[in-house]
C-alpha cells in the first residue's frame, strides 16, 4: 500500500498495516528529520553536536523489520541526499532475513513504481550484506578450512597486494586466487548488477561468474544504499577501522535486536590472555626476529623505507587497501596516527626486543598464585617500574606490529594471532584509564589445584565502544522487541535519546499465554536458585513440566535453561530418572551442543520434525547460541518453557567488577542490574516463539522467583500485561489446565474481522492521519484563541474543518 | 509350512498348541480350537529362560499386549518350544518388515512395498466406493439384490471386521443395529450401512495409517527379579540395539556363533565396557573403572564422543536461516571468556548422551522421511519469501472480485454522477444556518426530556412474557428426568428406529447424493420397493407409540406426557406416509397413461 507521512511518500509492501507499525514509522520519520534539521542549524560545529536518536519498541520481529526498512528506503528514495543505511543485526541468520526482507520490499517497490523512470530508479537501488571470509569464500581449498582465522590468513596470502603484484608480473610464480583476480578486471562499482543481494545470492553469483563474493561486497560498499552486517563491524574498533571507515557521516545507523548491545560493546574492548597464548606469542617474536635478521642481509632498503615512513607518522593513506588490512589498532585518535612513532620502537629489531620484554613481563605476572585485580594505571606503573616500558610506545604497539608484518611480507598470519592479541592488549591498556579492569585469575575454579592462569582485561563501561558511533553518525536507531526497561539503556550507554518510545501491541485475541509456575503438582516450590537447583524434587518437577507439556502441546516445544552447566547436568539427571523416556513417547528430543555446526544440524532436524507433525523438544540455553537469533515461529515453537531465571553467574569476578563499576559510575544498583539482565534474557527467549500476530504460543516461566512483582515488572510490557493475577502463581497441574483451555480457544478459526482495530487498511491510515491533524489543529487553536475560552465552537474552527 | 504342534496348557487348561500356514491355534483337549491368532497379528514374542521349570511361550497380538501365554507340558517341552519360537520369529520379522514397508510407502510411492499390504491411497485421493464380489454379509441378505459397498483394497472379511469395530465403538449405533438388523430383521445389513460409508472409510484409513517407530531409545536396564539382577532381552530389543549401535551388530556378526553363543554374547556384552559406553546414562563414566576387560568385545570400543567437537564431523552446510556456525565465524573472537557456567561442554559425561539424543532423533526422522537431499540444503528463498512473509497483512479480498459487465458501463456511471453531483454542487451548505438550526432544535432540552413518557403497557407485557418463558424453562429443567429408565429407553429405541426408517425412506425417495460415488446405484424399481417397505414400517409407528402410551400408567407416568414426547416423531412419520401416498397415487396412473 502507498500512503504518506507528512510529505514523505511511503511504500509499504503489504495491503494492510498494524497500527503500531504505523506509529513506529511516524516516530522513525521524526527522528530522521530531527537530525537533518539539527545538522542544518549547527552545521559549523556539527561534529560536537551529533544527535543521537534512539527509538524503543515492542513490535514483533519481522513486523518491525519490514516497517523499519519500508520507511527508511522510502526516505532514501525520496530525498535527493540518499543517506546510506547501515543496518546492524546480531547473527547471520538475522542478517540474511533482513536482506530477504529488503529484497521483497524492493521487488514490491519496482512493481508499484509508476513510469519507466521511477522503476529504473527503484531497480538501481543496491543493498548488500557483509559477513566474514569464512562465510563468503568459494575458493575450493581455502573454503574447506574449519577455522575462520585460518581462512582469513590463507585468503590474505593469496590476495594481498604484494603477492598480486608478484603474481601478475610473472604468472605462475606464486599462487593467486582466481576468483579475486577476476574481480580485479572488472569496473569498480559494478561488480554485481544493481539490486538487493542476499548472502546466498552473492555466493551463487560468485560461483556462476567466477568472482570472489567477499571482495565483491567489500569493494561495493561505497556504492550501495543499504549495507547489512553484524554489530561488531561497527562497534569493535579493530574491525570497524577496516570495514566501516569510509561510511559517510550522514548515514542512518540502525541497531536491530539491540537488547544486548551493551554486552557487544563490552566484548569488543575486552581481551583475555592465557599462558599458551603468551608462549605462542613468544615463539612468534623469535620468528619475527629471525625474519628481520634475514631481511637485513638480503633487502635492508625495505626496513629503511619503513623507518622513514614511521618518522612521518603511522598512517600512509595510500596503502590502506581492502586486501591488506588484517589488523588495526583498537582505537587511536586520528591525530595520534599522524604523529611520529616513538623512537625506541621505530627500528624493527628494537621493536622485536620491546615485544619480547613485554611478553616476558606478562609471563612473570602469571606466575602469581593469588587473584589480582588492578586498574590499567597501576598496571602501567608496575610495568614501568620493572621493565622501563613507557606508556607512549605501548600505545603504538598494535599499529607498529602491523607495519612490521607488512614490511616483512609474512604469510600465514593465523600463526601470529596470539602476538597480535598481545599487541592489541598493549594498545588498549595504555589508551584507557577509566572503565577498565585487569583481573588475573590463577585458577579456573575455586577448588582447582592446577594453575591455569587467565589474564582478563575487561571493559566495564559499554559507552566507551559506542561513543565513536554516536559521535560519527547523525542518526542512530536502537531498536528491539524486548528492550525493557527503556531508561536503563541511555544510562548505560551514556546518551540522550531524541525519541524514546515503547509501543503497546494491539491484539484482537490473546495470541499467547504467559504462565508462571512456582511449584510442582506436589506443591514443592521450584527454582533454579543455586542452593536448590540440584534437589531431586526440583529436578523432577522441572522434568514433569516438560513431560506434561510434551503431551498436550502440538509440534515444537523449546525449553531454555539458565546455563550450559545446568542444562547438561539436568539432561543427564532426567535421563537417569526416566523422565526423558516419557518425553520420547510424545516427541523427539534435540539438545544444543558445544559445536555450532552440530547444533545447526540438530536445529534443522528439529524443524523437520515440527513440519512433519512428529513434534520435537529442543533443549537449549538462555544467552546461548540458539537463543540468539533463531526464530521459533508458528509450529516451530508452540510453547516455550523457561526453566529457572537466567541470572548471570554472580561468582564471576568480571561480573562483580562490572556491577561495582555500574554502581559507582552510574548509580545502578547491583540487584537492579542483575534482575534487569536476567529478565531481558528471559523475555528474549520467550519472545522467540511469537514472531507475528497470526502466531500463537504458550510462555511458561518455571521458577518461583518469577512470581515476584519486581521481577515481572522488568518484562516488556506486551508480555507483562497478559500475565493475570491468577496466572502468576501456579502449580504445574493448574498451569496445564489453563494451557489446555487456551489451546482449545486459540485453535478456533479467527473469524472475527481484525481490520480497523489491529489491522489497518489504507483508509484506516488516512482516517488516523486526518484525526491526528485535527487534534494538532485543535491544540493549536486552543493556544491561539484562549480569549474565547467559553467552550463555544468558533467560526475559525468551522472554516478550518470545512477545508 | 508344515503344521507344528505340541502339548501345551493355556490358562492352566491342558491342550494342544498348533502352528499351521495361517494361524497359531490352541485347543483344549478334545475340543475345537479356542485360541486362534492369525500370523499377521503376531506382534511380539516372549519366552521363559532356559532351565526354568516351566517352559513358557508368550505371544503378544496386535492391539493386545497381554496376548496368550502357553506353557509347554510334554517331556520334550524345551525343544518343542524352541521349534515354535524359531518359526514364530520368522513370522514376526516378516510382520515387522511389512509394517515398516507400509510406513515407508507414502514417502516413496515409486517403490512398491514388498508385502502386498493394502495402503489406502494418498490423503488427497478420495477413496471411491465400489461394490466387489459378494461379501459374506451380503450373501446373508441375498434377497436384496444388492451388495454391501466395500472399500477398495479391503477384502470382505476385513470389511466385516471394520463394521464390527464401528458398532462396538459406538454403543448407540450398535444398539440401533441390534434392534433393526440383528433382532427384528427389519433392515438388511446393506441398507443399514447405506449412507454410513464414510464411517467405514475413515476407520479403514486410520487403521491403515502405519505407526512410526516408537521414539524411545532402547535402553535395556537391569531389573531385580527374586533377588537376582537380570536384563530381559527380546528379539525386538536386539533388533533395536543393532539399529542404534551398528558396532554391536558388527560384533554380533563376527562372533556369533563362531566364537560365542547367542546368550553368551549378550551376557558378556552387558558386562563389558562396550555396554557401559553405550548406556544412556551419566554414570557410565564412573562405572568404567569397575567393569573388567573383555578381550573380544573391547576391540569394538570406540573413543568416547565427549570432545567439544563431535567425533563424526559433518560438513553438510545447513540452510542459512538456521546456520549457527556462520554467526560463530562472522567475526573474530572478542571479549572475555564466558564464566564457568556458560561454557558449553563442561559436563563431559553428558556430551555423549546429548549427541546420542540428537542422532537418535535424526535417525527416527530419517527412517520416516528419508534423508535430506543435499541439493535442498543450500536452497534458500529464491523468489520464495515464505519464511519472512507476514500473511495477515495481505488483503484477502483484493483479488477475489469479478468485474461486473454492464452494457454501456461508462454511461451508467456518468448517469449516476450527473444525477446527484450537480444538485450537491448547487447547494453550498450554509454552515452557519445549520449550526443555528441545530441550536434552535436543542433549545429547551431539559423540559423535553422530563416530559418524555414511555407507554407502560408494552413494557409490562414484555416483562411478563419473559418471566413466563424463564419459568417454563425452569419447569422443564426440573422435571426432565422423571421418566423411569426402562420406559425411557424404550421410547428412545422407538424414536431412533423411526428415525432410521425415515432416513431410509427419504434417501430412497430422493436422488442419491452426487458426491458419494456409489457405483451400484439402486434401480428405480428397487428404490420404490424399499420406500414401500419403509412406509410399511413407518405406518406401524402409531401402534408402537400407542403401546408406549399404554405402558405409561404402569410406570406411573402421565400418558399425555409420553404422547407429547413422541408427537414430533409421529408427525414426521405421518408426513412421510402422506408423502408416499400422494406420490404413489400420482405416479400410478402414469404407466397406464
Amino acid at each position: 500500500m502507498k500512503f504518506s507521512i507528512d510529505d514523505l511518500p511511503i511504500v509499504f509492501p503489504y495491503d494492510r498495516i498494524y497500527p503500531e507499525q504505523y506509529a513506529y514509522m511516524c516516530d522513525l520519520k521524526r527522528t530522521l528529520d530531527a537530525t537533518v534539521n539539527a545538522s542544518a542549524h549547527v552545521a559549523s560545529h556539527y561534529n560536537h553536536v551529533a544527535r543521537v536518536i534512539a527509538s524503543w519498541k515492542c513490535l514483533l520481529g519481522r513486523e518491525k523489520t519490514v516497517s523499519l526498512l519500508s520507511l527508511i528506503v522510502s526516505y532514501q528514495q525520496f530525498y535527493p541526499t540518499r543517506r546510506k543505511l547501515i543496518y546492524c543485526s546480531r547473527t547471520v541468520p538475522e542478517i540474511e532475513k533482513a536482506l530477504a526482507e529488503l529484497k521483497r520490499l524492493m521487488a514490491y517497490r519496482v512493481e508499484c513504481a509508476e513510469g519507466e523512470e521511477a522503476k529504473a530508479k527503484e531497480r538501481s537501488f543496491m543493498g548488500l550484506g557483509l559477513t566474514s571470509r569464512k562465510n563468503l569464500c568459494i575458493h575450493p581449498e581455502v573454503s574447506k578450512e574449519k577455522k575462520g582465522k585460518v581462512v582469513d590468513a590463507r585468503c590474505r596470502d593469496l590476495t594481498n597486494s604484494a603477492t598480486c603484484e608478484k603474481g601478475r608480473a610473472e604468472p605462475g610464480s606464486v599462487d593467486l586466487c582466481d576468483w579475486h583476480e577476476n574481480l580485479g578486471q572488472m569496473e569498480p562499482g559494478s561488480l554485481v548488477p544493481p539490486g538487493i543481494w542476499t548472502l546466498a545470492d552473492v555466493l551463487q553469483y560468485g560461483r556462476d561468474h567466477g568472482t570472489c563474493p567477499y571482495f565483491t561486497v567489500r569493494r561495493m560498499m561505497p556504492f550501495v544504499d543499504v549495507i547489512i552486517y553484524s554489530f561488531h563491524y561497527l562497534l569493535d574498533p579493530k574491525v570497524a577501522e577496516q570495514v566501516s571507515k569510509e561510511l559517510s557521516k550522514d548515514a542512518i545507523v540502525v541497531f536491530d535486536e539491540a537488547h544486548n548491545i551493551d554486552n557487544v560493546c563490552i566484548e569488543s574492548l575486552s581481551i583475555d590472555l592465557t599462558r599458551p597464548m603468551l608462549d605462542a606469542a613468544g615463539r612468534s617474536i623469535v620468528k619475527l626476529g629471525d625474519k628481520v635478521d634475514e631481511i637485513k642481509t638480503t633487502n635492508s632498503s625495505k626496513l629503511l623505507d619503513e623507518y622513514a615512513k614511521l618518522v612521518n607518522g603511522l598512517r600512509d593513506p595510500s596503502d590502506d587497501d581492502v586486501e591488506d588490512g588484517f589488523m588495526s589498532n583498537p582505537l587511536l585518535p586520528d591525530d595520534l596516527l599522524t604523529e611520529a612513532v616513538p623512537g625506541n620502537i621505530r627500528k624493527a629489531e628494537h621493536f622485536v626486543a620491546f615485544l619480547k620484554r613485554f611478553v616476558e613481563y606478562l609471563k612473570t605476572r602469571m606466575r602469581v598464585l593469588h587473584v589480582v585485580a588492578e586498574t590499567p594505571l597501576s598496571f602501567l606503573q608496575h610495568l614501568k617500574d620493572i621493565t622501563y616500558i613507557e606508556r607512549r610506545p605501548l600505545r603504538f604497539c598494535a599499529e607498529r606490529l602491523q607495519s612490521l608484518i607488512r614490511t616483512l611480507e609474512l604469510s600465514r598470519l593465523d600463526e601470529y594471532s596470539a602476538l597480535q592479541k598481545v599487541a592489541s592488549f598493549a594498545t588498549l591498556v595504555s589508551t584507557y584509564e577509566k572503565g577498565f579492569l585487569l583481573i588475573l585469575e590463577p585458577f579456573e575454579t575455586d577448588n582447582a589445584s592446577v594453575p591455569n592462569p587467565i589474564f582478563h582485561f575487561t571493559c566495564l563501561d559499554p559507552s566507551l565502544a559506542i561513543q565513536p558511533v554516536f559521535e560519527r553518525f547523525s542518526s542512530v536507531v536502537i531498536t528491539s522487541g524486548t528492550i525493557s526497561p527503556l531508561d536503563m539503556y541511555p544510562k548505560m550507554l551514556q546518551f540522550t535519546p531524541v525519541v524514546q518510545e515503547t509501543y503497546p501491541m494491539t491484539l484482537t485475541r490473546n495470541a499467547f499465554l504467559p504462565l508462571v509456575i512456582t511449584r510442582g503438582s506436589d506443591q514443592v516450590a521450584i527454582s533454579s536458585r543455586f542452593e536448590v537447583r540440584n534437589d531431586p524434587a526440583v529436578v523432577r518437577n522441572f522434568g514433569s513440566i516438560l513431560v506434561e507439556y510434551s503431551k498436550i502441546v502440538p509440534d515444537g516445544i523449546v525449553a531454555f535453561f539458565p546455563s550450559y552447566l545446568y542444562m547438561e547436568s539436568i539432561v543427564a539427571a532426567w535421563n537417569d530418572m526416566g523422565i526423558l523416556n516419557e518425553v520420547w513417547k510424545n516427541k523427539l528430543i534435540f539438545v544444543e551442543t558445544p559445536d555450532a555446526n552440530e547444533t545447526s544440524i540438530a536445529l534443522e532436524n528439529y524443524r523437520r520434525a515440527c513440519d512433519n507433525g512428529r513434534g520435537a523438544v529442543l533443549l537449549s540455553v538462555a544467552r546461548g547460541k540458539v537463543s540468539e537469533g533463531i526464530d521459533f515461529d508458528h509450529n516451530y515453537g508452540r510453547a516455550v518453557l523457561m526453566f529457572g531465571v537466567p541470572y548471570q553467574y554472580t561468582e564471576s569476578r568480571i561480573l562483580k567488577a562490572r556491577l561495582e563499576y555500574l554502581r559507582d559510575a552510574y548509580r545502578i544498583r547491583e540487584s537492579e542490574f542483575l534482575g534487569f539482565d536476567a529478565m531481558r534474557n528471559a523475555a528474549q527467549c520467550v519472545g522467540r516463539v511469537l514472531r507475528g500476530k497470526t502466531d500463537w504460543g504458550l510462555m511458561v516461566f518455571a521458577d518461583k522467583r518469577f512470581a515476584r512483582a519486581d521481577k515481572r515488572a522488568k518484562l516488556p510490557r506486551w508480555i507483562n500485561q497478559y500475565i493475570t493475577e491468577t496466572a502468576s502463581n501456579l502449580s504445574t497441574d493448574m498451569a496445564l489446565t489453563l494451557s489446555k483451555l487456551f489451546m482449545r480457544g486459540i485453535s478456533q478459526n479467527p473469524e472475527e474481522n481484525q481490520t480497523g482495530i489491529s489491522l489497518w487498511t489504507l483508509d484506516d491510515v488516512l482516517k488516523a492521519q486526518a484525526k491526528q491533524k485535527a487534534l494538532a489543529l485543535e491544540a493549536k487553536e486552543e493556544e491561539e484563541e484562549d480569549e474565547f475560552g467559553n467552550g463555544d465552537i468558533t467560526d475559525q474552527m468551522l472554516i478550518d474543518l470545512d477545508i | 509350512m508344515p503344521t507344528t504342534s505340541a502339548k501345551a496348557s493355556y490358562k492352566k487348561l491342558p491342550g494342544v498348541v498348533e502352528l499351521n500356514e495361517t494361524h497359531l491355534q490352541w485347543s483344549q483337549d478334545g475340543k475345537a480350537p479356542s485360541v486362534r491368532v492369525a500370523h499377521s497379528e503376531v506382534a511380539a514374542l516372549f519366552s521363559s529362560k532356559e532351565g526354568v521349570a516351566q517352559v513358557r511361550l508368550k505371544v503378544a497380538v496386535v492391539g493386545d499386549d497381554n496376548g496368550y501365554s502357553f506353557a509347554f507340558t510334554s517331556p520334550k517341552a524345551q525343544s518343542e518350544r524352541d521349534k515354535f519360537k524359531a518359526e514364530l520369529t520368522v513370522i514376526l520379522s516378516r510382520n515387522r518388515a511389512a509394517a515398516e514397508a507400509a510406513a515407508r510407502a507414502p514417502v516413496a510411492p515409486a517403490v512398491p512395498p514388498p508385502v502386498a499390504r493394502p495402503v489406502v491411497a494418498t490423503p488427497l485421493q478420495r477413496p471411491t466406493l465400489v461394490s466387489q464380489t459378494p461379501s459374506r454379509a451380503a450373501s446373508v441378505s441375498s434377497s436384496e439384490q444388492r451388495n454391501v459397498t466395500i472399500i477398495p483394497g479391503n477384502d470382505p472379511a476385513t470389511d466385516v471386521r471394520l463394521r464390527k469395530t464401528i458398532l462396538m465403538n459406538d454403543p448407540e449405533l450398535g444398539a440401533l443395529h441390534r434392534e433393526l438388523v440383528a433382532m427384528s430383521g427389519q433392515l438388511s445389513e446393506a441398507e443399514f450401512w447405506e449412507g454410513r460409508e464414510h464411517l467405514l472409510v475413515s476407520l479403514a484409513a486410520s487403521e491403515n495409517q502405519a505407526k512410526g517407530k516408537p521414539g524411545q531409545i532402547v535402553d535395556p536396564r537391569p531389573e531385580t527379579v527374586d533377588g537376582e539382577i537380570k536384563i530381559v532381552m527380546t528379539p525386538q530389543m536386539i533388533h533395536a540395539i543393532f539399529d542404534e549401535y551398528p558396532v554391536i551388530a558388527k560384533a554380533h556378526r563376527e562372533n556369533v556363533p563362531s566364537k560365542l553363543s547367542e546368550s553368551e554374547f549378550w551376557s558378556r556384552y552387558f558386562k563389558s565396557k562396550l555396554y557401559h559406553a553405550h548406556k544412556a546414562s551419566i554414570r557410565s563414566t564412573a562405572v568404567q573403572h569397575v567393569v573388567q576387560d573383555d578381550p573380544i568385545l573391547d576391540k569394538y570400543l570406540e573413543k568416547i564422543d565427549d570432545e567439544l567437537e563431535p567425533r563424526r564431523q559433518r560438513d553438510e552446510r545447513v540452510e542459512l536461516f538456521v546456520d549457527l556456525g556462520a554467526t560463530h565465524e562472522d567475526h573474530g573472537e572478542t571479549g572475555n571468556e564466558k564464566d564457568v557456567t556458560m561454557i558449553a561442554g563442561r559436563q563431559r559425561g553428558a556430551l555423549p548422551l546429548i549427541r546420542k539424543f540428537n542422532e537418535h532423533s535424526e535417525r527416527l526422522l530419517n527412517s520416516a522421511l528419508g534423508e535430506i537431499p543435499p541439493a535442498k540444503r543450500q536452497k534458500i528463498t529464491n523468489e520464495n519469501y515464505g519464511q519472512i512473509d507476514i500473511d495477515d497483512l495481505h488483503d484477502s479480498e483484493s483479488s477475489a472480485g469479478i468485474v461486473l459487465e454492464i452494457q454501456d458501463r461508462q454511461r451508467y456511471f456518468e448517469g449516476g454522477i450527473s444525477n446527484s453531483a450537480p444538485e450537491a454542487a448547487r447547494k453550498p451548505v450554509d454552515i452557519k444556518a445549520l449550526i443555528l438550526n441545530a441550536k434552535v432544535n436543542m433549545d429547551n432540552w431539559p423540559t423535553n426530556l422530563s416530559q418524555l413518557k414511555i407507554e407502560k403497557q408494552a413494557g409490562d407485557t414484555a416483562l411478563l412474557s419473559m418471566t413466563k418463558n424463564v419459568a417454563a424453562r425452569l419447569d422443564v429443567k426440573s422435571r426432565k428426568n422423571d421418566i423411569p429408565e426402562a420406559l425411557f429407553r424404550q421410547m428412545t429405541i422407538c424414536q431412533t428406529a423411526t428415525n432410521e426408517f425415515l432416513r431410509q425412506f427419504w434417501s430412497s425417495m430422493y436422488p442419491p447424493a452426487a458426491e458419494v460415488q456409489v457405483v451400484a446405484v439402486a434401480t428405480p424399481a428397487q428404490r420404490t420397493a424399499k420406500a414401500a417397505k419403509m412406509v410399511g414400517y413407518l405406518s406401524k409407528t402409531q401402534e408402537k407409540i400407542d403401546a408406549l402410551v399404554y405402558m405409561g400408567p404402569q410406570h406411573k407416568v402421565d400418558p399425555a406426557r409420553i404422547e407429547i414426547a413422541m408427537k414430533p416423531v409421529l408427525n414426521a412419520a405421518n408426513r412421510a406416509i402422506a408423502f408416499h401416498r400422494t406420490k404413489t397415487s400420482t405416479s400410478k396412473p402414469a404407466p397406464r397413461g
